[in-house]
């Protein structure tokens, strides 16, 4: 893999699963924001476009005591991606401050090399040219570019409204970066709210919080850090994703990577077994 | 100077690296790139100046606020409002709402029914003549449906239907409809709300309060405040939600715990848990609690555990629960929003007044009842003393049919009969935004426009805790060439010298936002909520215990599995079908192709000799449905959980073709002593296709 990139702001999520209720809102938000074409038959999910998917879990077990819950799965934004380092043309990035991994379609020549090393199925090919009903594509929004066909695809934490939010202080006549607590640091003088994704600000339930990893006032970081309830996705595949979810329930978080059957998920590291 | 070769190989050479040197060759890999994916085909984006505009949504049972941006005069988000009592988020409906604008099930102009049986086009003034020469024979023999409970529009209806000496005026059945009911015959002159807000402890009998039960993203936004983030310290919920219903559904999917009961048994349930508050001291004040003690005692929890199928270690924990809260809640529903009847809300209310909360802060308040804005008038809870199934039943059929946003062909139990009972009215017009079922049977259709392009009024959901009254304002130009139903309805009374003393619905809702809800119009239409914590006084109720023994009484199953239909918002309502942008919202568990699927647990199915993905038929007996098995472990044994919102034959792509609606397989019946009908209780037998 590269080296690592360490950025000043590190934008993220963290998705309460005892929250979330699968309703998918945040699914239909994401589509509009992000001008993703509708389909009439959406059952062949290998060919369907999806930038944000609701994921079922269950906790296997039998009638009554069987749980259920439910898991967005958006880009996880890994710091170490194993996308960009397959990428043959550089379409696919973590270069900027805020360490969004970014597409840029201009340059993907559809290879689909991404998608291969992807380990969270984040990345959608798109198979078909969009199609809007006719007179629907007057209701995109100017933000996000139409993806043609041949191209991948993937969320980008909406990108387009970190630009807007960056250029509303610029207009402002402010700084983009204010000094953080800890010296030599630096923070995004976006105020926490004032860039959200659209996903996080159309669930009802406030299931996802989103803002800046490495800002200790952000709500972001108070959920995610010291949280034993906090887990992200595979994480012992190193791969750093931005996207932590949260959940008291220990199978769900069991569902979060490959444990071994003694181990506990909070801390395993302190069990795993000495010749592992 | 002579050309030789090695000078000739150096000037290709020198050109090469000349060339390479400049920016030409990459300007053209650059440019390549580019216009290999700039197709004429491929929509652009189209700039402009960002405005916001607030509306409500009148698609969207929960009536969300919106915000929609607009850019360059377009509409093209729905976002949503902060602060507004019926806010807090988007639903999966309204979050795609300004797409809908452009959905293909759209009626764009006005149809009517030729003699070939097609529809042909017709102009707004041929239909509006057509409409007063057909009422104007039809006379007092005309009727009316409204599928929209909230909204002003209803009042002219039903001050036409008066004019015309029309008694036949129905709303499409729902939760309200069965609360306005229960209240009444347990003589309260009020509408039953529900304190969320202050509640620290809400038992949800049936009611899929965050998916489909009152205005949920409300519901939803007091969720998200009551339950805090798991952290390192286990922090207290200011609010809990346990959940009683046979789906382990979106509500159940975060509830603590989920109680799984049989189908139809909510009212049992709330009798069986009754007798356990009685037996630890609560009582109510009625004329007839010695009478309710009786019947309760009926439902020991042996009797409550055999009748609901409840875990009884589970219920005593609830109940404990509810003893111990400060303000417990409990709220009776149905997990599709309908069918239920009146006596499980009844037993409902009793049970909250055993824990003693009637009007007081995180209980069951009394909310005055939404007043009509014309004389003559019926207001709500009037209209709702008439049951629509009821009336179908009878056969008893109009001259004139007149719909507003309604499609009982759709939703309606029997949709088959309804429909041959709709053929038989010899004319019938839809107002309606979408060609759906319905408005496809009918003889004169008529385009009506989206929330978001008209001027519209919603009128305290039922499952408030206070009265809250919002204008929607016009937010985007009209996609369609439409008008707003109360509009032409208050022209052809006119035309008919029955004037309505309203030449404009805008008129009406103008005075009716400052003679009923002292605010001011303008404030309202640019988005604010009028809310008022006015309550009826709480002078005592009869818990009829008579009406709740005869229509709580167990039923007998026999061989037939439980039918558990519930309800998704992601695919759309009645009247919407399944929107454009949430076909991608469905799993692969839930829809594959045109099959659907239904579900039911492993031990039952393996009873019924059935394996996961074995395709099945659905048999009522009167009818059947085929779907693909899917074996659940979150629905309750002896049950078969099956999704509303399915099985569409009118609207567009998006909607037909997809499974089958489970209202064919609803067999509605007289609810005892209610004057309602159930079809919560329906009874099917599954078998391999």
């Amino acid at each position: 893999m590269s080296a690592k990139k360490e950025f000043n702001v590190k934008w993220g999520m963290a998705i309460d699963l005892d929250k979330c209720t699968g309703c998918g809102a945040c699914m239909v938000a994401c589509q509009a924001e992000n001008n993703l074409a509708p389909v009439a038959d959406a059952s062949n999910k290998l060919r369907v476009m999806n930038w944000l998917v609701v994921f079922e879990l269950s906790n296997n077990k039998e009638f009554p005591d069987h749980e259920v819950a439910y898991l967005p799965r958006p880009c996880q934004q890994c710091a170490e991606q194993p996308c960009a380092t397959v990428c043959p043309v550089v379409a696919t990035e973590r270069n900027e401050e805020g360490g969004i991994v970014s597409q840029i379609y201009p340059r993907c020549i559809g290879c689909r090399y991404c998608m291969a090393a992807c380990p969270y199925h984040a990345r959608y090919f798109n198979w078909f040219d969009p199609v809007w009903p006719k007179g629907m594509e007057k209701a995109l929004t100017p933000d996000v570019s139409v993806r043609p066909r041949g191209v991948v695809e993937k969320c980008t934490f909406c990108h387009h409204r970190y630009m807007m939010a960056k250029d509303k202080l610029r207009a402002q006549g402010k700084n983009i970066f204010v000094k953080g607590e800890k010296r030599g640091t630096k923070h995004s003088a976006i105020a926490e709210g004032d860039y959200v994704t659209s996903c996080a600000e159309a669930c009802p339930n406030g299931a996802i919080v989103f803002g800046d990893l490495n800002n200790p006032a952000h709500r972001v970081y108070q959920l995610t850090h010291d949280n034993p309830n906090a887990f992200r996705l595979l994480e012992r595949l190193g791969t750093d994703t931005a996207v932590y979810y949260i959940s008291s329930r220990e199978w769900v978080r069991r569902l979060g990577d490959n444990y071994l059957k003694d181990e506990i998920t909070q801390k395993p590291e302190k069990i795993l077994p000495k010749k592992h | 100077m002579v050309l030789d070769r090695r000078g000739f190989m150096k000037f290709v050479a020198g050109a090469g690296l000349g060339v390479m040197a400049t920016p030409i060759p990459w300007k053209l890999l650059d440019d390549a790139a580019i216009w290999t994916q700039n197709w004429s085909w491929i929509p652009r984006n189209v700039k402009g100046e960002t405005s916001y505009t607030y509306a409500v949504s009148k698609m969207c049972p929960s009536c969300v606020p919106m915000k929609v941006r607009m850019v360059g005069g377009r509409p093209v988000r729905v976002l949503p409002v902060d602060g507004h009592p019926l806010g807090g988020g988007v639903s999966s409906i309204a979050v795609a709402e300004v797409q809908m604008m452009f959905s293909p099930g759209r009626v764009k102009r006005p149809l009517y029914r030729a003699a070939d049986g097609a529809f042909r086009e017709l102009s707004w003034a041929e239909a509006v003549t057509l409409l007063q020469q057909k009422l104007q024979a039809a006379g007092s023999s005309t009727a009316f449906i409204s599928g929209d409970e909230n909204g002003s529009t209803n009042d002219v209806l039903s001050a036409f239907a008066r004019a015309l000496g029309a008694g036949d005026i129905f709303l499409m059945p729902s939760e309200a409809q069965c609360a306005a009911r229960a209240a009444e015959l347990m003589g309260i002159p009020a509408q039953l709300g529900y304190d969320l807000e202050n509640s620290d402890y809400v038992l949800a009998i049936g009611a899929n309060l965050l998916e489909s039960w009152g205005p949920v993203i409300r519901n939803r936004r007091i969720f998200r405040d009551g339950r805090p983030v798991a952290g390192k310290k286990e922090l207290p919920a200011r609010l809990n939600i346990a959940y009683a219903g046979a789906v382990q559904n979106n509500t159940a999917a975060v509830a603590r715990p989920w109680l799984p009961v049989y189908p139809g048994t909510e009212g049992i349930l709330a009798l069986g848990i009754a007798n356990m508050l009685i037996a630890k001291g609560c009582s109510f004040d009625s004329p007839d609690f010695s009478e309710f003690k009786l019947l309760a005692a009926k439902y020991n929890p042996e009797v409550t555990a055999k009748e609901t199928g409840v875990d009884l270690k589970k219920l005593e924990a609830v109940v404990k629960a509810l003893m111990a809260a400060k303000a417990p809640l409990v709220i009776v529903g149905s997990e599709f929003s309908q069918g239920s009847g009146a006596a499980p809300v009844m037993a409902g209310f009793a049970l909250n007044a055993l824990l003693g909360n009637i009007n007081k802060s995180g209980g069951v308040c009394l909310l005055p009842r939404a007043e009509a804005g014309i004389d003559g008038a019926s207001a709500r809870d009037e209209i709702f003393k008439n049951d629509l199934t009821a009336w179908i039943a009878d056969r008893k059929t109009p001259q004139a049919l007149v719909l507003h946003e309604a499609n009982p062909a759709y939703a309606l139990p029997g949709p088959q009969a309804v429909a041959a009972f709709l053929k038989a009215v010899p004319f019938k017009v839809s107002f309606s935004t979408y060609m759906d079922e319905t408005a496809a049977l009918c003889d004169l259709v008529l385009p009506i426009g989206m929330g978001l392009e008209r001027i519209d009024d919603v009128n305290t959901p039922y499952g408030c805790g206070k009265t809250v009254y919002c204008i929607s304002a016009v937010a985007a130009d009209p996609r369609a060439d439409v008008h707003n139903t109360a509009n032409v309805i208050l022209h052809v009374a006119k035309e008919m010298g029955k004037d309505l003393g309203f030449e404009y619905y805008e008129d009406l809702l103008k005075t009716k936002a400052v003679r009923y809800e002292k605010c001011d119009f303008a404030v309202l239409a640019a988005g604010q909520a009028a809310v008022s914590e006015a309550r009826v006084e709480f002078s005592g109720f009869t818990a009829r215990a008579d009406v709740l023994a005869k229509a709580l009484s167990p039923k007998t199953r026999g061989n037939k599995l439980g039918l558990a239909p519930y309800a998704k918002l992601n695919l759309g309502t009645a009247k919407t079908g399944i929107p454009p942008y949430n076909t991608k919202t469905l799993r692969g568990t839930e829809l594959d192709g045109k099959d659907m699927y239904v579900m039911m647990n492993a031990k039952t199915a393996r009873k019924k000799g059935l394996s996961d993905g074995d395709m099945v038929v659905l048999d009522s007996g009167k009818q059947q449905i085929r779907a693909r098995l899917r074996v659940f472990e979150g629905v309750m044994m002896d049950t078969v959980a099956v999704c509303l919102g399915y099985g569409h034959t009118a609207l567009d792509e998006f909607s037909q073709n997809k499974g089958a609606n489970v209202m064919e397989l609803m067999v509605a019946v007289p609810e005892p002593q209610t004057g309602l009908n159930v079809w919560s209780g329906t009874g099917v037998t599954v078998s391999k296709a």
